[in-house]
C-alpha cells in the first residue's frame, strides 16, 4: 500500500539483495547477553553507518527494532531466538521487522509504520495503541490485542492480521485501524475473540470468521460484510498470507463472505438515538407488569377513576375548589344588626336603579313605623354594623328611614277569612297586626288606652320623636283594614272571649306596671313611666326651680331627666348602682342639658319633708322630686293558665309562641327591649302565625352574617360629600353579601366560565361552565358584595 | 377588653413570619388562576387593591392623582395556610410571574402551634447542613500499588447478602467419600437472599399513593426482569395487595410487619395463594424520622383502596402504636417476633428487624447476634423520612446514622461475626443527591446494604420536599406531586410507568457510580464492607469517632 503522506522511500528489492548485505548481530557476546539499552545502540548505530538489512538474534531483549529511520530507504530486520516484551515499539514507516517464532507481549507498541511479521504466536497486548503499520500474525494473540489502535487522519490505519485467533479483552478501546482475525485452527473453536471483545471501542473495524461470545454491545455492532469490505479482504489476505507461509489458506479463507462478520463501533450520532432503556416502563406495565398482577396493575381492583393522568390545572369533577354563587346566603352586616331585619342593602339598589318609589316602600313591609322608629327613636343598630362604616362612615340609614313618612300603606292582600286578635297597641302590637293585616288577616287590635302607640306614644319624650311623625305613621294603619278597640283593657275573662272568637291571639300588653325598690320613703317617689306619661298627657309636675333625682340612669331614666330638665327644674341628678346602663342619644340628650350622672349610688332613704334623699355612702341630694326609673313589668293577669310564665314575663320560644299553641307573645311582655326588637318579634311572629293558618310548614331562615373579609372595600372611594341625598347615600352601599350585577366576575374570568343569565320575571343569576371553570377563585376574590365562595368540589 | 370593632392589624402576623413570601409579578401575571387553583394550602388568593398615584407635570405644583383598582394574587397571612413553598404554583405559572421565596428569618414555630396542637408535618428534619455521610471521601485509590479497576471494562458484582451468614466452620458440611457434601437432617441452614445493596426501604400504600407505591414496585421488578439487578423494596407497614402476593414478583418484596399490624391477616390469607416467597420480612421497632412515635394513617387517607388492603374499616384512623404491646424485652420481643415471622414461610424467608438509630442499637445488635434465626439488623438514622410526625421528633430526636452503623459493625467485628450478620443502613442516603456515594460511604463503614425513601421519592417522583421545610405536606393529604396523597385528582397527576422508569434511571446510574467509587479502589468481586481505610474525612474528631483516616 502506498504511503498518503509525502514519504518518499526507495525499497530495495529483496529478492536481489546477496546474503552478505546483512549485518548479523548477536546479543551474546562471550558467552554474555548484552542488555536492550546495548543492543538498541549498536542497531541504531549499524543504520547509522548505513546497513539495510540486519539480523538480529536475540535472547529477550525489549524493544527491538523501534524507532528506526532509515533516511528514505527500507530497513529490513529479521528476527530469531527468543524476543522480549515491545519489540517494533514505536517503529517507524520503512521498517520491516520479520520474526522467525514467537513474540512476547505489546509487539508493535504505537506503531508508527512498521510492518512486523510475527511467524509464531504474539502474547498480550499485541499492536497495542498502533498507529500505522501492519502486524502479520501466522498464530494467535494474547490477551488484549489490539486496544486502543487508533487512526491518524494523515496516514493510512494500522492493520492486525492474526491467522488464529485471540484473546480476552480484545480491541478494548479500539479508535480506528483493522484488525482481522481468520480463525484458522483456534485454540477454542467456539470463541475465537476471547471474553468481551469490543469494550470502550469507538471506531475501526474487525473482520473475524469463527464463532464468537458476545461482544461490549453497547460499544459495537456486528455486521455482514459489504461488497466492499469484501475487496478489501481478499485483496489485502493475499500479502498477509504471504507474509506468514500460509499461501495456500487463501481458498479457504477467501471462499465465501457468508463466514465473514465484522464488528463496528457505533457512530455517536447513532448512540445518541438510543433508547435509554432495554424497554420502555410502559410496555413493560402492560406486557410483563400486568399480565403477572392482573389487568389495570395491582391497585385496579380498588379504584373507580380512569387511570389516565391528570394535569395540575383541571376542570370539570376534577377541580379541587369550584365556585359557588352564593348570592344572599349571608346576611349584610345592617339587616343582621336590625332586630327587624330591614334590607337596607335593597333599597339601596333599588334607589342606584333608579326606583326610587320601590326603595321606599319596600321598607313598610318590614316595619309599620320606618320614620318612628328608624328615623328618630332607634340607636340603629343597622348603622352600627354597616360595613361602610369601616371604610368611611355607615349609610345614613336613619335619615333613609325618615323617608318613609308621606308613603302609604301597602295594599294588602286578599282576605283569608282568618281571624287574629292582638292584645296591645304598642310597637310590638303595631307590628304584628300590620304584618297580619297585610297578608289578608282580619284583625282585632285592642289597646287599653284611648290612643295607639304604646310607651312610643306614652313615653317617649316629644323632642325625641316629633308626635306628628307619630300620628302620620299610625294612621296608615287604617288602610290595612285593622280594626283597633280603643280603651280596652283586658282581663281574664275579656281574653276568654277573645281566644274563643279569633284563630290566633298575640299578647303584646307591653310592660307597663312600674317596678320598685324599697327604702324608707321610698312609698313618696314617683315611677318614671308614670311621669313620662303624665308629661306626654300635658300634665305639670311643678318642677320649676326645683330638684329632681332620678334613681336609675338607663335609657328611661335619661328620658325622665331631660324632660325635668324641660319642665324648669334647677337641678337633675340620675344616679345608679353601677356604671349607667344609658347610651345613644338620650343619654347625649340629658347630658346635654345639664343633668348630673352619679355612680355608684346605694339610696339609703327618701325624705320628702327635708326634699332630701340620702344614699349609703353618707352622701345626700336635695331632691323635691324623686323618680323611680327601675323598669317596668307586665302586667299578665288576664292569661290563661295554659301561656306559661316565668318571672313575671311570657315565657316564648324564638319565634313567639307560648306553650299555648295558638297563643305567641311579643315585646315587652316576653323581656324589655328597644323598640326595634318589638317591631322585629312582631315581624317574624307574623311569618309564622301566617304559616300556621295557612297550614303550611315553615320555619324563619336563620342566615349567618357576612364576614368582613369578605366585601372588597378596595373598590371605593371615600365618601367626600356632606348632608344627606338618597341617590348618593345609595351609591355608597356595598351591598354585602348582594350581587350588584357588576359583571366583575364575568369579566375576570379568565376562562370565560362565568355568564350572567337573565329570568323572565327580570331577576338574574351568574352561572360557572364547569368545563371551563379550573376552580382558581378569582370570581370570589373579585366580587365586591362577597357572593362567590369557593368550596369543596365533592 | 371588648374586642376591637374594626378590622385592624392587631395580632395580624406580618409576612415576615412566613417560612416563605410570595414574590409576584404584576407586570407578568395575566390573571388566569393557575396559581390560585394548584395551591395545596391556599396559601394565595386572588385580591383586589387599590394603586393611586398622585403626579404633577406642570412647571407648579398641579396634582393630578389616578386610581386604579386592580386585580392581584396575594399571599394570605393566616398561619394555617401559609405557604410551604413548594412551588406548585410557580410549576403551572404560563408567565413564570409568581415563585415562593424562602425567608431564613421566619418565625413559623413560634406561631405553628395554633389550639395548642403541637406542630406535625410529613418529610424530613429540617436540618440542610451537610451530613457526615457526605462529608466521607474515598481516599484509597489504588494506582500503582494493586491493580485498580476499570468501572467501564471490569464486569462488578455489586451484590450484598441478606441474612445470616454462617462462618465456615459452622456451615452444615461434612466430608463423605471425601468430597464435601451438605449434612441432611436436622440442621438449619438460615435462608439468605443475594440482593443490591442499595434498596427502597419501608414506604406503606397508605402513606404512598396508589401511582407512586405501583411505580417504584414496577421499577423494581423491572429492574430485576429486564435488568438482572436484585434490588428489593419493602412493603411499609400496611399489607400489600394480593395481586401482588400472589404473584411470581413478590421474590422482590420485603414484607414489613409493624406494631399496627395491619394488613397482616390479608398477608396470612394470601400464604396458601403464593407461588414465590418474599425476600424477607422486616420488623418495625422504630423509624428514624420519629423514634419512639408510632405510626398514624389520618382517617381521610384510609378510603376503600387503603381498608382493604390493611383489613380495616374506612375512614378511621390508624394508628400503629409506638411499641409492639405484647413485647416486654428486647429477648422477648426479638425471639417472638422473628421465630413468629420465620414460621410463617417455613423458616425459609430471612426476618430482621428495624430499629431507629439510637445509642441502645448495639445492645440490639447483641441480642441478634444470639439467635440464630435474626437474618440482619436495619437501623434507621435521625436523616430518614417519614409521612406524618410531630416536628420535634423529626427535628430533635434519632441519631445521626453514620456513628450508629459504625459502632455496631465494630462491635461485630469484635465477636469476629462481622460477616454473619448484616447490617442495613439508612436515614439521610442520598440527603444532598448522593446517592451511590453515601451508600459506598456506609458500606465501608460497615453495613452490608442501605436503604433509600426519600431520595427516591424525589429523583423518581419530584418530591418537592427539602431540608428547608419546603413543602413537607405530606401528612395533610394534599401532595402537589401526587406521591403522598389518596386523593385522585393529586395523584393522578402522577403516572405510574414514569415513576418506575425513574427508578430504572437511578438505579441503573447509581450502579455505574458505585463501580466508579469501588472500582478506583481496587474492589469489583465483593462489596467493600466495612473497607474504612479508603475512607477519610476532614474532621478529626469525627474521625476518631469513626475510627478512620483524619486528610485534609
Ligand atoms: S362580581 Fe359583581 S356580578 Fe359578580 S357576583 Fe359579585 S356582585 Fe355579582
Ligand atoms: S409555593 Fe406552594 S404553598 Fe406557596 S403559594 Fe405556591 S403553591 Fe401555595
Ligand atoms: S398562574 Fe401566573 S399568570 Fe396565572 S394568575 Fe397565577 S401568577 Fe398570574
Ligand atoms: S411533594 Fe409530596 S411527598 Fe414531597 S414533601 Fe411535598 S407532600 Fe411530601
Amino acid at each position: 500500500m502506498p504511503a498518503k503522506d509525502d514519504k518518499k522511500l526507495k525499497v530495495p528489492d529483496k529478492k536481489t539483495k546477496s546474503k552478505d548485505n546483512t549485518l548479523t548481530i548477536h546479543v551474546n557476546i562471550n558467552s554474555s547477553r548484552v542488555s536492550s539499552r546495548i543492543l538498541e545502540e549498536r542497531i541504531q548505530q549499524a543504520v547509522e553507518n548505513g546497513a539495510r538489512n540486519l539480523h538480529v538474534i536475540a535472547d529477550g531483549q525489549h524493544g527491538i527494532g523501534g524507532r528506526i529511520w532509515p533516511r528514505n530507504e527500507a530497513v529490513r530486520i529479521s528476527v530469531e531466538g527468543p524476543v522480549g516484551q515491545r519489540l517494533g515499539s514505536m517503529a517507524m514507516f520503512g521498517t520491516e521487522i520479520v520474526v522467525d517464532g514467537s513474540v512476547s507481549d505489546d509487539v508493535g507498541w504505537i506503531n508508527c509504520g512498521a510492518r512486523i511479521t510475527v511467524l509464531g504466536d504474539v502474547t498480550n497486548g499485541a499492536h497495542n495503541a498502533a498507529a500505522e503499520g501492519f502486524l502479520y500474525v501466522q498464530g494467535g494473540g494474547g490477551a488484549r490485542c489490539d486496544t486502543m489502535t487508533k487512526q491518524n487522519p494523515r496516514f493510512d490505519p494500522p492493520q492486525s492480521w492474526y491467522f488464529r485467533d485471540v484473546g480476552d479483552s480484545f480491541a478494548e478501546f479500539k479508535a480506528g485501524g483493522i484488525a482481522v482475525v481468520c480463525g484458522v485452527n483456534p485454540r477454542n473453536p467456539e470463541n475465537i475473540l476471547g471474553y468481551r471483545p469490543c469494550v470502550g471501542m469507538v471506531g475501526g473495524a474487525i473482520y473475524f470468521r469463527g464463532k464468537i461470545k458476545g461482544y461490549s454491545e453497547i460499544n459495537v455492532k456486528q455486521l455482514d460484510l459489504t461488497p466492499q469490505d469484501w475487496e478489501w479482504l481478499t485483496v489485502n489476505m493475499k500479502p498477509f498470507l504471504e507474509a506468514v507461509g500460509r499461501n495456500s489458506f487463501y481458498d479457504e479463507l477467501t471462499r465465501s463472505a457468508d463466514e465473514w462478520k465484522k464488528l463496528i463501533a457505533y457512530t455517536p450520532a447513532e448512540k445518541k438515538t438510543w433508547k435509554k432503556l432495554k424497554m420502555l416502563t410502559s410496555d413493560f406495565s402492560r406486557e410483563i407488569w400486568e399480565a403477572e398482577v392482573g389487568k389495570g396493575g395491582i391497585f385496579a381492583q380498588y379504584i373507580n377513576h380512569d387511570r389516565t393522568i391528570l394535569p395540575y390545572i383541571t376542570i370539570g369533577v376534577e377541580r379541587r375548589n369550584k365556585p359557588v354563587w352564593n348570592n344572599e346566603k349571608y346576611l349584610p352586616p345592617c339587616v343582621y344588626n336590625c332586630p327587624t331585619h330591614i334590607p337596607t342593602h335593597k333599597r339601596a339598589s333599588l334607589i342606584r336603579q333608579g326606583k326610587m318609589k320601590e326603595a321606599l316602600s319596600l321598607v313598610l313591609r318590614y316595619s309599620p313605623l320606618p320614620a318612628t322608629v328608624c328615623g328618630q327613636i332607634c340607636p340603629n343598630l343597622c348603622m352600627h354594623g354597616c360595613t361602610r362604616g369601616l371604610l368611611d362612615r355607615p349609610l345614613n340609614i336613619k335619615e333613609l328611614g325618615g323617608m318613609a313618612l308621606k308613603l302609604p300603606a301597602p295594599k294588602p292582600a286578599q282576605k283569608t277569612g282568618r281571624k287574629v286578635a292582638v292584645i296591645g297597641g304598642g310597637p310590638a302590637g303595631l307590628s304584628v297586626a300590620w304584618q297580619l293585616g297585610l297578608k289578608g288577616h282580619g284583625v282585632d287590635l285592642y289597646e287599653a288606652e284611648n290612643r295607639l302607640g304604646g310607651k312610643i306614644e306614652l313615653c317617649i319624650p316629644r323632642e325625641r320623636l316629633p308626635h306628628k311623625i307619630l300620628v302620620k305613621e299610625i294612621s296608615r294603619f287604617k288602610e290595612v283594614g285593622i280594626t283597633a278597640h280603643l280603651g280596652k283593657r283586658i282581663n281574664q275573662k275579656a281574653f276568654e272571649k277573645i281566644y274563643k272568637g279569633h284563630d290566633i291571639v298575640i299578647v303584646a300588653c307591653g310592660a307597663h306596671q312600674p317596678r320598685r325598690l324599697t327604702f324608707p320613703g321610698s312609698g313618696d317617689t314617683i315611677a318614671a313611666i308614670d311621669f313620662l306619661k303624665g308629661i306626654n298627657s300635658g300634665k305639670d309636675f311643678n318642677l320649676k326651680g326645683r330638684n329632681v333625682v332620678v334613681i336609675g340612669a338607663g335609657n328611661a331614666g335619661m328620658d325622665v331627666a331631660s324632660e325635668a330638665m324641660n319642665c324648669g327644674a334647677a337641678s337633675v341628678t340620675a344616679v345608679d348602682i353601677q356604671k349607667p346602663a344609658a347610651f345613644g342619644i338620650e343619654m347625649e340628650m340629658a347630658k346635654g342639658k345639664g343633668v348630673d350622672i352619679s355612680w355608684p349610688r346605694f339610696t339609703e332613704k327618701y325624705d320628702k319633708k327635708a326634699k332630701k334623699i340620702y344614699f349609703k355612702d353618707g352622701a345626700s341630694l336635695a331632691a323635691d322630686l324623686v323618680v323611680m326609673s327601675v323598669g317596668e313589668v307586665p302586667v299578665l293577669d288576664f292569661l290563661p293558665l295554659s301561656v306559661h310564665t316565668e318571672k313575671g314575663w311570657i315565657e316564648v320560644s324564638e319565634f313567639g309562641q307560648t306553650l299555648d299553641v295558638k297563643v305567641f307573645a311579643i315585646g315587652d311582655a316576653t323581656s324589655a327591649g328597644l323598640v326595634t326588637h318589638a317591631i322585629g318579634q312582631g315581624r317574624v311572629a307574623a311569618d309564622v302565625i301566617h304559616a300556621q293558618l295557612m297550614q303550611y310548614d315553615y320555619m324563619p331562615e336563620v342566615k349567618q352574617v357576612v364576614p368582613y373579609e369578605k366585601i372588597r372595600m378596595e373598590y371605593y372611594d371615600l365618601c367626600s360629600f356632606e348632608g344627606f341625598e338618597p341617590k348618593k347615600e345609595a351609591e355608597l352601599c356595598m351591598s354585602c353579601a348582594t350581587c350588584r350585577d357588576c359583571h366583575m366576575c364575568e369579566a375576570a374570568c379568565y376562562h370565560g366560565a362565568i355568564k350572567r343569565v337573565g329570568h323572565k320575571d327580570g331577576s338574574y343569576e351568574y352561572i360557572v361552565d364547569d368545563d371551563k371553570c379550573i376552580g382558581c377563585g378569582f370570581c370570589a376574590g373579585v366580587c365586591p358584595c362577597g357572593v362567590w365562595e369557593m368550596v369543596e368540589n365533592i | 377588653m371588648e374586642p376591637a370593632a374594626r378590622l385592624d392589624h392587631n395580632h395580624q402576623l406580618s409576612l415576615g413570619e412566613f417560612p416563605y413570601i410570595i414574590r409576584w409579578r404584576e407586570d407578568r401575571c395575566k390573571r388566569c388562576g393557575g396559581c390560585t387553583a394548584v395551591c395545596p394550602v391556599k396559601a394565595i388568593e386572588p385580591a383586589v387593591k387599590v394603586v393611586r398615584t398622585v403626579s404633577t407635570e406642570a412647571p407648579i405644583p398641579t396634582p393630578a392623582v389616578t386610581k386604579k383598582i386592580v386585580h392581584v394574587v396575594e399571599q394570605v397571612t393566616d398561619i394555617d395556610r401559609y405557604c410551604t413553598g413548594c412551588g406548585t404554583c410557580m410549576l403551572v405559572c404560563p408567565n413564570e410571574a409568581i415563585e415562593p421565596e424562602y425567608n431564613p428569618h421566619n418565625k413559623l414555630l413560634h406561631f405553628k402551634n395554633k389550639g395548642g396542637d403541637a406542630y406535625k408535618r410529613g418529610g424530613r428534619r429540617n436540618d440542610p447542613s451537610i451530613s457526615t455521610l457526605d462529608r466521607l471521601k474515598f481516599t484509597r485509590i489504588s494506582m500503582l500499588t494493586d491493580p485498580a479497576l476499570d468501572a467501564g471494562r471490569h464486569e462488578f458484582r455489586i451484590r450484598t447478602f441478606l441474612g445470616r451468614n454462617l462462618p465456615p466452620d459452622s456451615l452444615p458440611l461434612e466430608t463423605r467419600d471425601g468430597r464435601l457434601v451438605v449434612k441432611k437432617d436436622g440442621v438449619f441452614v438460615p435462608p439468605v437472599r443475594e440482593i443490591y445493596p442499595i434498596m427502597i426501604g419501608s414506604m406503606s400504600i397508605g402513606a404512598l399513593s396508589p401511582p407512586m407505591w405501583e411505580g417504584l414496585a414496577m421499577g423494581v421488578t423491572y429492574l430485576n426482569e429486564v435488568e438482572n439487578m436484585p434490588v428489593v423494596m419493602c412493603s411499609g407497614e400496611g399489607g400489600m395487595p394480593p395481586g401482588l402476593l400472589k404473584s411470581r414478583f413478590l421474590k422482590y418484596f420485603i414484607l414489613q410487619i409493624a406494631s399496627g399490624y395491619f394488613g397482616w391477616d390479608e398477608i396470612i390469607h394470601a400464604l396458601p395463594h403464593m407461588v414465590e416467597d418474599p425476600c424477607a420480612i422486616e420488623i418495625k421497632y422504630g423509624q428514624g424520622a420519629k423514634p419512639g412515635d408510632g405510626g398514624l394513617l389520618m382517617s381521610y387517607k384510609v378510603l376503600s383502596l387503603i381498608a382493604s388492603i390493611r383489613g380495616v374499616p374506612m375512614y378511621v384512623d390508624l394508628a400503629s402504636p409506638p411499641t409492639h404491646q405484647t413485647k416486654y424485652s428486647i429477648e422477648e420481643a426479638v425471639a417472638k417476633m422473628i421465630q413468629s415471622m420465620s414460621m410463617a414461610w417455613g423458616f425459609r424467608v430471612p426476618v430482621y428487624p428495624k430499629i431507629s438509630g439510637s445509642k441502645t442499637a448495639t445492645s440490639v445488635l447483641n441480642n441478634l447476634a444470639r439467635n440464630p434465626y435474626a437474618a440482619a439488623l436495619s437501623i434507621d438514622g435521625e436523616d430518614g423520612g417519614t409521612g406524618a410526625a410531630y416536628n420535634v421528633s423529626m427535628d430533635k430526636m434519632g441519631h445521626p446514622i453514620a456513628s450508629n452503623v459504625r459502632d455496631c459493625y465494630l462491635d461485630l467485628v469484635r465477636q469476629g461475626k462481622q460477616n454473619e450478620l448484616p447490617l442495613i443502613a439508612s436515614g439521610g442516603v442520598g440527603k444532598k443527591g448522593n446517592l451511590a456515594s453515601n451508600a459506598a460511604a456506609l458500606i465501608m463503614l460497615g453495613a452490608s446494604a442501605v436503604s433509600i425513601g426519600k431520595y427516591i421519592m424525589q429523583a423518581a417522583a419530584d418530591c418537592l420536599g427539602d431540608e428547608y421545610n419546603r413543602c413537607n405536606l405530606c401528612n395533610t393529604g394534599r401532595c402537589p406531586r401526587g406521591i403522598t396523597t389518596q386523593d385522585p385528582r393529586l395523584y393522578r397527576r402522577l403516572d405510574p410507568d414514569k415513576v418506575a422508569e425513574r427508578v430504572v434511571d437511578v438505579f441503573k446510574s447509581a450502579d455505574i457510580e458505585l463501580r466508579k467509587t469501588f472500582a478506583p479502589m481496587g474492589r469489583s468481586t465483593e462489596l467493600p464492607i466495612g473497607m474504612s481505610d479508603g475512607l477519610s474525612i476532614n474532621d478529626k474528631s469525627m474521625a476518631e469517632r469513626l475510627n478512620i483516616d483524619y486528610a485534609c
